[in-house]
């Protein structure tokens, strides 16, 4: 035994005939297959599907096994696209943290699709979907979230949804921002956190 | 030291406080997992100036909004490869190797039947350094190496770098770290003597010969589909290079390339918990290692 010769084949499995067909259909024909590394491989081929967005997505609320999830929403996100994002914005109110959190992620690498919904999630009658907009938020590439964020301290009724909008504010805020910090720390004066997270928010702006 | 102009004057180089740092080392360590500590000041902030005088940025504040929210990724793939150090040589972070012949083959091994074949992987290869450093570890120091059939396979995207692999000439520099009975061993002056050789040494063609070279890219799946059953993979300071998606893409493709119970190891400043949740964490007394589940 011992280190084995390199021969030009050595290790490597020749790709002949693929086992299973590779067409659009086929592949989320066996999203749905019993072999989990099946739905695996099929999940990351329709990568390069566009026209498979819609089951890619609708595939994760049922997907049980988070190797296949994983997969699914790293090709969601290579696929991009309003399609994409309009499948995966009712995630945000899924009771499976993994699936919102998945969701968020996707979400926040796909700008230019998400920003026409933006406004109408931090307006949204549910204070969670309002704080995973604002964590969705602190991940997003978008020179208008400082102004999205001081929005939220303006207005946002409830203080945990303010609390997660001071702790992205304290990285990516300005001093055109300041005044909607102070705006915060007055709306939520008996409330510690509040307080606190402002000053720190101050300090990291560097604002006097 | 440079300074930028502006309109006709000099203006002098930008300064960064301490909450700048505080600010940029929280964001740098959340986007690629490498941790700057004050004392590294000096470090840090001569490349922040920099990176702010080649922008054109104003100050810090208006360069880290720009990279921030720059929306294609390029003044942070910029960033870290200034803020990375990029050096390969014979045993570059051995730990890890001592970790793959004290724990991590005992495991693999476990699993085999006698005679069995153990694949281990080098992403990239870049000149064969580490490709070749885990044949020496493997001959040298894994006492069950006659007990089974090993495969070093090794890739890289860099056609060159596979070239200068295959011909297996190494400077100085490059074999420092090897013990000095290693370095007899397994290389040969270049020239007629050591001192004739300039300082270069050629690797022995049977370690040459011992390692599988191919050409891929990591975040093809054309490419990795033909790569199963991998034992253990080395894809040390490579990833940390990737956007995020490509990190999450090329994790994804390893995990399918590696058979259950496959091990990664990463470069020391890299985590897989930022790339990708497929992966367990396993700690080692001389390594922490990632593990594809069972």
């Amino acid at each position: 035994m011992a280190l084995k010769k390199a021969t030009d084949s050595t290790g490597l499995r020749p790709v002949e005939d693929r086992d299973y067909t590779r067409d659009t259909d086929g592949l989320v024909a066996q999203l749905n297959d019993a072999d989990i590394s099946v739905r695996r491989w099929a999940a990351r081929d329709l990568a390069a599907h566009p026209r498979a967005a819609a089951a890619l997505c609708a595939r994760l609320a049922q997907e049980s096994d988070a190797s296949v999830r994983a997969v699914l929403f790293s090709s969601a996100a290579r696929l991009g696209g309003s399609g994409v994002v309009n499948a995966l914005l009712p995630l945000l109110r899924s009771e499976d943290a993994g699936l919102r959190n998945g969701a968020i992620e996707v979400l926040a690498g796909l700008p230019d699709a998400v920003t026409p919904h933006i406004d109408r999630l931090l307006k949204d009658t549910d204070s969670d979907v309002r704080i995973f907009a604002v964590n969705l938020l602190g991940n997003l590439q978008h020179a208008q979230v400082p102004q999205w964020l001081a929005q939220v301290l303006l207005h946002e009724p409830a203080v945990n949804v303010v609390g997660a909008a001071l702790e992205v504010l304290a990285e990516v805020g300005t001093p055109e921002t300041l005044p909607a910090l102070r705006s915060a720390a007055q709306r939520f004066a008996d409330d510690a956190y509040i307080g606190f997270a402002v000053d720190l928010a101050i300090v990291r702006i560097g604002a006097p | 030291m440079n300074t930028g102009t502006k309109q006709g004057r000099v203006l002098a180089p930008p300064v960064i406080s301490d909450v700048d740092f505080q600010k940029f080392a929280e964001f740098f360590h959340r986007k690629t997992g490498i941790h700057f500590e004050p004392s590294k000041r000096y470090f840090v902030d001569k490349r922040l100036v920099e990176r702010i005088q080649a922008t054109g940025a104003e100050n810090f504040r208006a360069w880290f909004v720009a990279l921030r929210f720059g929306t294609d990724g390029a003044e942070l793939q910029q960033l870290v490869n200034v803020m990375t150090v990029n050096e390969t040589y014979f045993f570059r972070e051995s730990y890890q190797f001592d970790c793959m012949v004290n724990h991590m083959l005992g495991e693999v091994a476990a699993r085999k039947r006698p005679g069995g074949r153990i694949r281990i992987w080098s992403i990239p290869s870049s000149t064969g350094e580490e490709p070749y450093s885990i044949a020496i570890y493997l001959l040298e120091r894994w006492a069950l190496i006659e007990k089974y059939e090993v495969e070093i396979l090794s890739s890289d995207i860099d056609t060159q770098v596979l070239q200068a692999a295959q011909r297996g000439i190494y400077s100085a520099r490059s074999v420092a770290q090897l013990p000095q009975p290693y370095l007899k061993k397994y290389f040969t002056p270049c020239g007629k003597s050591e001192s004739e050789s300039g300082g270069e040494w050629r690797i022995s063609r049977e370690l040459v010969e011992s390692v599988a070279f191919s050409h891929i890219n990591l975040t093809d799946p054309a490419d990795t589909r033909r790569f199963r059953d991998i034992d253990i993979v080395f894809c040390r300071n490579l990833l940390i290079y990737f956007d995020d998606l490509s990190r999450r893409v090329a994790a994804e493709a390893m995990f399918d390339t590696m058979a259950p119970g496959g091990f990664i190891c990463l470069g020391h400043s890299e985590s897989m918990s930022r790339m990708s949740s497929l992966f367990t964490m396993r700690r080692f007394p001389d390594a922490m290692v990632y593990q594809r589940p069972l």
